[in-house]
């Protein structure tokens, strides 16, 4: 009979599961630093929010207009920070493979922005501002047409934001991401296609804007 | 966790196993590579057949050289088998002091099973027409049948003319080749007895009947014939050395290419019945699945590449003409940013070990003092010579489900 290095088949395995094993958990671990990084900063914003809402509720109570202005400033200030915030955490959700736990992440900052969009909206109400919410519904699983014309409509959105930083509150909510809150508006809206801008809670414009097009529907 | 992810890890670990034998091998093996004990009395006969075909340009300095060879010449027969050739080969043969025999045109494996029927050698070499053993190469070849368990020996095969492009190129591959196939001797499992230079034993070549006329790559089929045999080896013999022309425009590399691919297939399609069989010898165990599973990584890996290069594709095209329609086109330098995925550690830690394990072998294989423009081939060698392999596979697959096999 034929002798052959037999060892070498198991000794390779075994070379080979701990090789997979250690780039693995190596993975991971970079994976759940990226999560527990964005928990971090969650928590930071989150204080920040409270901060935010209460020191809207104080602007509230006492009605004058003169605190307004330092209201929008504040909540103008957060919308940047939440937007800088998503835009990592879009980043991080892309590069990690293995732990799911950055959706739920995005899920919890999606609802804060719902909430912030909220905020803005009474605030807008109450001070008369003349600021304009531009709420950006993109999908989170887009195909590839789809995710083309959003990351189109993103860079148009970030010029606009560009131009006009003290006149625009730029809120992106993704649609499918099964949170009941946004379905709610979604359906309310009838906000179907993917990318979908709304302005100022009253014009929906479906499908891809020009820079143009977006300013003509604001108030400036 | 997505079904691709698990693809990708998949892809990944398959690939990390066959890096790792190979790199045990080589490291269990490395001061015995190049190893062979010569013979120096008790030559047995040895028979080389020289099929040819239209080999006018080629044959008077593959018959020189196969003459030239060390060997006690009352012991080397050499039969130039011309297939029914229409330019001079058979006038030219007949200058040299060889056997010729003359039939119409059958192919290569039926011209080979001729020359075993005439050959009276205990053992019997084939030479391919276009390729020229060095002066000691059939001796050291003839040394490795000292176990008696060896039905082949095959030697490293070289290229004869690596200044031209895709000479320099094969130049690379076959060096590799070579290295590559001598640690699979470790386990047995020299998957090919190539044509430029071959010996078996006669009594078992004439046992299993010779070539199979019906597969392209009569060298791949017999030698899994022999390897289904448990008490039978084929060893591989690297400080052998044999040149063989390779094919320098790029169509006649294609073809020659396609013929591999397809006599590989048909080979494993006669014998698919042998996977995971112990009776079948290393064929069954490790040969066959071997071979179905680099076949299938590769295609596995071809697919994830277009997959991702096409909706990258798709994307920008759809992007730029979103934009030209919004009339929002401008160039813009994007943030560089740093948020590698555990595929990009694995996708740098595959290719570091393969390009070590291709530094390794040309830096081993220097030892047979080929010179080769590292410089240059390596890199055109990694980045678009390896990527042809899935095309060429992709082809051969569609002329086999076509039904598109041409004669060759």
């Amino acid at each position: 009979m034929v002798e052959i290095q037999k060892d070498v088949f198991w000794k390779a395995a075994l070379i080979t599961l701990v090789v997979f094993s250690l780039g693995v958990i190596l993975g991971y671990s970079l994976e759940s630093h990226r999560i527990s990084e964005i928990q971090k900063e969650f928590k930071q914003v989150e204080i920040e929010w409270a901060d935010a809402k209460l020191q809207n509720n104080f602007y509230y109570q006492l009605l004058t207009p003169q605190y307004c202005d330092a209201a929008m400033e504040a909540n103008l200030e957060f919308a940047d920070k939440v937007y800088e915030q998503g835009l990592i955490l879009e980043r991080y959700e892309k590069a990690n493979k293995l732990n799911d736990e950055m959706f739920y992440e995005k899920q919890k900052y999606s609802l804060l922005k719902l909430e912030f969009w909220m905020n803005s909206i009474i605030l807008k109400e109450k001070c008369n501002a003349k600021y304009n919410n531009v709420v950006y519904f993109y999908k989170n699983e887009p195909s590839i047409t789809e995710k083309a014309a959003q990351d189109t409509q993103s860079k148009i959105l970030t010029e606009l934001k560009d131009k006009h930083a003290e006149k625009v509150m730029l809120i992106p909510l993704p649609f499918d991401m099964n949170i009941a809150a946004i379905d709610i508006i979604t359906k309310t809206y009838a906000i179907e296609e993917a990318p979908t801008i709304f302005i100022n809670e009253k014009i929906k414009l479906e499908d891809i804007q020009s820079l143009k097009e977006i300013e003509e529907k604001l108030e400036l | 966790m997505q079904i691709l992810t698990g693809v990708y890890l998949f892809f990944i670990l398959a690939t990390l196993y066959i890096y790792s034998f190979f790199l045990l091998i080589l490291f269990k093996n490395r001061k015995d590579l190049f190893s062979y004990d010569l013979l120096d009395k008790d030559f047995p006969s040895v028979t080389l057949l020289i099929p040819a075909y239209n080999e006018e340009d080629n044959i008077a300095g593959t018959i020189e050289s196969v003459l030239a060879c060390k060997y006690p010449r009352d012991k080397l027969e050499v039969i130039v088998i011309d297939d029914g050739s229409k330019d001079k080969t058979s006038e030219i043969a007949k200058r040299y002091p060889v056997k010729l025999l003359q039939k119409s045109n059958s192919g290569k494996a039926d011209s080979l099973n001729q020359g075993i029927n005439l050959a009276k050698g205990e053992f019997i070499g084939v030479v391919d027409a276009d390729s020229y053993p060095e002066k000691n190469a059939l001796l050291k070849v003839m040394s490795c049948f000292k176990d008696p368990e060896v039905a082949a020996v095959t030697s490293a095969v070289r290229v004869k003319n690596p200044n031209s492009f895709l000479g320099g190129l094969q130049a690379v591959e076959y060096t590799i080749i070579a290295w590559a196939r001598k640690l699979l001797e470790y386990v047995n499992s020299v998957y090919v007895t190539p044509g430029p230079l071959s010996v078996y034993r006669s009594e078992v070549l004439r046992k299993l009947e010779g070539f199979d006329n019906k597969v392209l790559t009569e060298d791949i089929e017999l030698a899994w014939r022999i390897l289904k045999n448990k008490h039978y080896k084929i060893k591989m013999c690297l400080a052998a050395r044999i040149f063989t022309i390779a094919p320098v425009k790029f169509k006649a590399w294609w073809r020659q290419r396609l013929r591999w691919d397809i006599g590989g297939l048909q080979t494993l399609n006669k014998h698919k019945n042998v996977f995971f069989r112990h009776n079948y010898g290393m064929v069954g165990l490790f040969v066959a699945p071997f071979f179905a599973s680099t076949v299938f990584l590769s295609l596995l890996g071809f697919s994830i590449f277009i997959y991702l290069l096409s909706k990258r594709v798709l994307n920008a095209f759809f992007f730029t003409s979103n934009s030209l329609a919004t009339d929002s086109l401008s160039m813009q330098i994007k943030s560089i940013y740093l948020s590698p995925s555990i595929f990009t550690f694995f996708g740098v830690l595959l290719f570091i070990t393969y390009f070590v394990y291709l530094i390794i072998g040309l830096k081993m294989m220097d030892r047979t003092n080929v010179k080769i423009d590292k410089k240059l081939n390596i890199p055109l060698y990694l980045l678009f010579y390896l990527p042809l392999y899935p095309l060429v596979f992709i082809h051969s697959i569609y002329l086999i489900l076509t039904n598109k096999i041409i004669k060759w």
